[in-house]
């Protein structure tokens, strides 16, 4: 075929002349030969490209051709026993198609050798795997591909300085705490990351902020102070700050569903529980350094163990984790990664520890052995001083719980009369409670003790004051009681509510005020709003089902007139789905349901930047500010009714001139309406008047 | 048993002094209320097969008429309360005598009648069939001026078939000229009567329309559906006028004959009823403004998803009728009408 067509165009292009001496031979013989004078310009490419592609060619086999340097230098008459041990190692990773051992005049090896495999993968998987393989003491194998060679002698012998980069200045990224009415903002996300928004909540309605589709792949995450927003994607976590949320850093950790973040936003944690399949050596645990984008350190851990596996002190110096087997107490330094003193605590038998959230001391406790009782130790860091221990007694769990401000520190015991083992499980009876109180702020750390008698639901600190309170007792009897400790006394009962329906405790980020609720299907949905300074129980409601309860972080400020508070719902049904906004007194602020909800959380803020004095300052001239917040509040209030009203009487003035025609028409039909009812009624009174007019 | 939602007793929604008065005497889910033009009496329809007449005043029954053998899914009464009309899911459409609750007239059917409605005049009645048991939905118009045994056999004034969805909601226009269907894809369609030609329809609604009622003077109506949504629309040019939005299927929606308020009741699907509790069920009768189309107040009351409201013509109570079988009438207090809206 190709034959022919060259003939044809041949003879197009050629020679026409020629071509009609061509046609009068033709009742002889066709002429297949090429005219004289002939050039071919068709390339063999052209003709038979396919073919030639498999054309070989001397670098093939090239790719899959590795040299192996550091082999043992032999003399002849042990080389068949080399080849058989580097056989040995390298026919695992693929046939071997040929090999070539250098050799001295003398028949001496030269120490390096050329392998060829039947593919080049097989040749990379070699590379990998044996390069800087210890055959013995003396011996280790440097491995490459001999196309590397090439590679590397391609670099060129002159080095450039790199240039230097212009300094990309970042966005600012406190600029959301600049805003002048201290408004928060709040992250929303539905349907598992195909969108999240973020809100501003703004009075009276909030507005939308930042909205995008499929910015995260599960959910989000806020860093503890509210910096950064951190979304999770199959290939790592991408942390977002600024004005516009523009990117900030990204952590690339394949299969990561768990972060945490030092509280200071130095550092962050990123556990991957799966692994990366395709990267077996890959970390399951790294830490990186959030300004630099650079891993710090990676860890694997042993087994499944709760979230976070890594504790940080307050002041990001130092993060800790118990050791495996329960024994020690693993604690590692920043910036250093390294353990403490290079070596971990030893502690036997340890169970939870606890950072105190303002100082570097860490309380752990230590369940009971044989003779030796359990006990509640306060270990001050980095210089290891025991400052605090306590011995318990039949103690089947504890639970460490620190005041925010680290003023207290109380650990809940549960505490058992009896014990039984049954079948390497141990039953506890005839259970009860005690709270241990530390007041760490004192001489020698005091301890006071609070027992009772009944099972405990919840427990909850007031986060800046005195106060704690607790749930307990057994459906329907369910008690909520507020406790005060003060210097030097024991804590004080100071009030109790009875048959509560509630088994959550939130504690307002001020202080003050807590909400007493129901979560969950079977918690029924109740909501309480109590003001703890004379316990006033401000408001009784409910959100039936509700997942979750959040106080927004501005409780925390003085100004009161807008602390808010947010509930997550979350049903099997779609339509339930939503979040409701009450303020601090119960009140409902904002009920919106969302289709497919899945995740609100507010933004954080940092810890309040003024000292006590000017804190207290501030509180005792609120009246002085209260009404500029008065003022402001009525304006914004005003200003958005105005709108409504503007709204509405566009509305009004529409419709109502939309109906004066309909109207008309109606009128223009009476009388036929009047004719098709009781036309003979109609015709009595048209007769009527007329008669009457007469 | 008043269950009210607190913060609307401002709105004069809920009467302190005024229980709502409950009908019990169904024994099944009610499917359909009605007043007739005076607003003494309330006639209701259930899943049991004996519509009852009521008196709105004290809601004592007045009686009920007996004589279907399956659901009764529509009812209708004349303008003077002399003719009764209601359709079943027995394959009957019956014509009843209002003062002795006999019945008149028996018109047998190809499939269950879904709605019915007597004229302005009332000189005509028409009912729409069902899609089913191998039948197409069709719509008939009856002579209704003489009613006797003949009825059954005489040949209707005027029969469409309906291609496509079926009629689920109808209404007949203040002239006798025109009829006005809802149908199960959400369509809205207008019938010429004397050429019995499809005369405009519009598709705003996506699911099932429940239910269609007029306003007072029969020039705008509103309709209930499936979808979430009651809409407002114009008689004449099926214009859309307003919208509005709720969280769950809408069963029935009702427009104040004295103020420019709409009731919309709902709840979910009945099938979902049991897997939700009272509290979270919204089985509320919502308010709407008419105009501003905003939300201003919901009546508690119902332990099952609302199926039918309706104003009494005086526009000083309301009734409903639910998926629990109860009907109540609920008497606004006098701050509902003293509750302005600001414009």
């Amino acid at each position: 075929m190709a034959k022919k067509k060259v003939d044809d165009k041949n003879n197009q292009n050629d020679d026409n002349t020629k071509n009609e001496g061509d046609l009068s031979s033709n009742d002889e013989e066709p002429n297949f030969s090429d005219p004289e004078g002939f050039v071919d310009d068709i390339s063999e490419e052209e003709l038979l490209g396919d073919i030639l592609k498999q054309k070989p060619k001397e670098t093939d086999g090239v790719e899959s051709v590795i040299v192996v340097d550091g082999v043992p230098q032999v003399g002849p008459n042990r080389i068949e026993k080399l080849k058989s041990v580097i056989n040995k190692i390298f026919a695992k990773f693929g046939s071997i198609v040929n090999e070539f051992y250098p050799v001295t005049a003398e028949g001496h090896t030269k120490g390096y050798i050329f392998i060829e495999f039947s593919s080049p993968v097989h040749a990379a998987e070699a590379v990998k795997l044996t390069n800087n393989f210890k055959l013995d003491k003396q011996h280790t194998f440097q491995v490459n591909l001999f196309t590397d060679f090439a590679k590397y002698e391609q670099i060129p012998n002159k080095w450039d300085a790199p240039e230097p980069q212009p300094y990309q200045g970042q966005a600012d990224l406190h600029y959301y705490l600049l805003e002048p009415d201290a408004y928060d903002q709040f992250g929303v996300v539905t349907a598992q990351g195909q969108s999240v928004q973020i809100w501003q909540n703004t009075q009276p309605d909030p507005t939308l902020a930042e909205d995008r589709n499929n910015w995260t792949q599960t959910y989000i995450k806020w860093s503890p102070l509210g910096t950064f927003l951190s979304t999770f994607h199959k290939l790592g976590i991408a942390l977002w700050a600024g004005p516009n949320f523009s990117q900030y850093k990204r952590f690339a950790h394949p299969g990561v569903q768990f972060i945490d973040f030092s509280p200071c936003e130095k550092y962050l944690v990123t556990y991957s529980p799966q692994g990366d399949p395709h990267n077996p050596d890959q970390k399951r645990i790294i830490i990186w350094d959030i300004r630099t984008g650079l891993e710090k350190r990676s860890f694997n851990p042993e087994g499944p163990s709760a979230w976070p596996i890594f504790r940080w002190s307050h002041d990001d110096k130092y993060f800790a984790r118990i050791g495996q087997n329960n024994d020690a107490l693993q604690v590692y330094e920043t910036p250093s990664f390294g353990l403490l003193d290079k070596k971990s605590i030893k502690i036997n038998g340890i169970r939870d520890f606890n950072w105190s959230p303002t100082d570097n001391v860490v309380a752990y406790w230590v369940a009971e052995d044989k003779d030796v009782p359990a006990s509640v130790t306060l270990l001050e860091l980095p210089n290891r001083n025991e400052t605090r221990k306590k011995n318990l007694f039949n103690v089947a769990d504890c639970k460490i719980h620190w005041q925010k401000s680290g003023d207290y520190l109380c650990v809940k015991v549960d505490r058992y009369s009896k014990v039984r083992k049954e079948k390497n499980e141990i039953k506890y009876s005839g259970m009860y409670c005690n709270f241990e109180i530390f007041h760490m702020r004192e001489k020698q750390i005091p301890v006071d003790s609070v027992e009772c008698k009944e099972p405990i639901q919840a427990f909850a600190w007031e986060p800046v004051g005195y106060k704690f309170a607790m749930i307990h007792g057994e459906s329907p009897n369910i008690n909520v009681s507020f406790y005060e400790v003060r210097v030097g006394q024991a804590p004080i009962l100071l009030k109790k509510f009875e048959k509560r329906a509630c088994n959550h405790l939130f504690w307002s980020p001020g202080g003050q005020f807590i909400v007493l609720a129901g979560l969950g299907s079977n918690g029924g949905g109740s909501l309480e709003f109590v003001d703890t300074h004379e316990f006033l129980v401000m408001n009784t409601t409910d959100h039936f089902q509700m997942s979750d309860v959040e106080w927004d972080p501005t409780g925390a400020m003085v100004k009161e007139t807008d602390c808010l508070k947010i509930q997550i719902l979350r049903c099997k049904s779609a339509w339930l789905l939503g979040y409701w906004i009450w303020s601090f007194q119960g009140k409902i602020l904002k009920r919106i349901n969302l289709e497919k909800f899945a995740q609100i959380l507010w933004r954080p803020r940092p810890t309040i930047l003024l000292n006590e004095e000017r804190q207290k300052e501030i509180k005792k001239s609120l009246k002085k500010y209260y009404p500029q917040f008065e003022s402001k509040d009525r304006m914004r209030q005003s200003k958005a009714s105005k709108e409504l009203i503007e709204k509405r009487s566009a509305l009004m003035e529409k419709f109502q001139s939309y109906r004066e025609q309909r109207i008309r028409e109606y009128l223009e039909n009476k009388s036929r309406r009047m004719a098709l009812r009781n036309s003979e009624l109609f015709y009595i009174s048209v007769v009527g008047t007329a008669i009457s007019a007469m | 048993m008043a269950d009210w939602e607190p913060n609307l007793r401002s709105k004069g929604l809920q009467s302190q002094n005024k229980k709502p008065i409950m009908l019990q005497g169904h024994e099944r889910a009610i499917t359909q209320i009605k007043y007739n033009r005076e607003g003494d009496l309330l006639f209701s329809s259930s899943k049991d097969n004996k519509p009852n007449v009521w008196y709105s005043l004290n809601g004592e029954r007045l009686g009920t008429f007996n004589g279907h053998q399956g659901v009764v899914w529509c009812i209708d009464v004349d303008w003077t309360t002399t003719k009764f009309m209601s359709g079943a899911g027995d394959n009957t459409c019956k014509l009843w005598d209002c003062e002795t609750g006999k019945e008149i007239g028996n018109i047998t059917t190809a499939s269950s009648v879904r709605t019915c409605m007597f004229s302005y005049s009332a000189n005509m009645a028409v009912y729409t069939t069902d899609t089913a048991m191998k039948q197409h939905c069709e719509m008939f118009i009856i002579d209704t001026r003489t009613i006797d045994d003949s009825i059954g056999h005489q040949v209707p004034i005027l029969r469409i078939p309906i291609k496509g969805p079926k009629v689920s909601s109808i209404l007949w226009d203040n002239l006798d000229e025109m009829v006005i269907t809802g149908h199960e894809n959400g369509e809205i369609t207008q019938w010429d009567l004397k050429t019995g030609k499809q005369l405009n329809s519009v598709r705003e609604h996506d699911n099932l329309i429940n239910d269609m009622q007029w306003n007072k003077d029969g020039t705008m109506f509103i309709t209930a559906s499936k979808d979430h949504t009651a809409k407002l629309f114009d008689a004449e040019d099926l214009m859309l006028l307003k919208t509005y939005k709720t969280e769950r299927p809408v069963n029935s929606a009702a427009i104040s004959p004295i103020l420019e308020h709409v009731v919309v009741g709902g709840g979910q699907d009945a099938m979902d009823v049991t897997t939700t509790s009272t509290r979270v069920g919204k089985f509320d009768s919502r308010f709407f403004h008419m105009i501003f189309e905003e939300e201003f107040g919901r009546v508690k009351g119902h332990f099952g998803p609302i199926n039918s409201v309706a104003f009494h013509p005086d526009g000083k109570s309301y009734s409903s009728g639910g998926e629990d079988g109860y009907v109540r009438i609920h008497t606004f207090d006098s701050s509902y009408f003293e509750y302005n809206f600001d414009y």
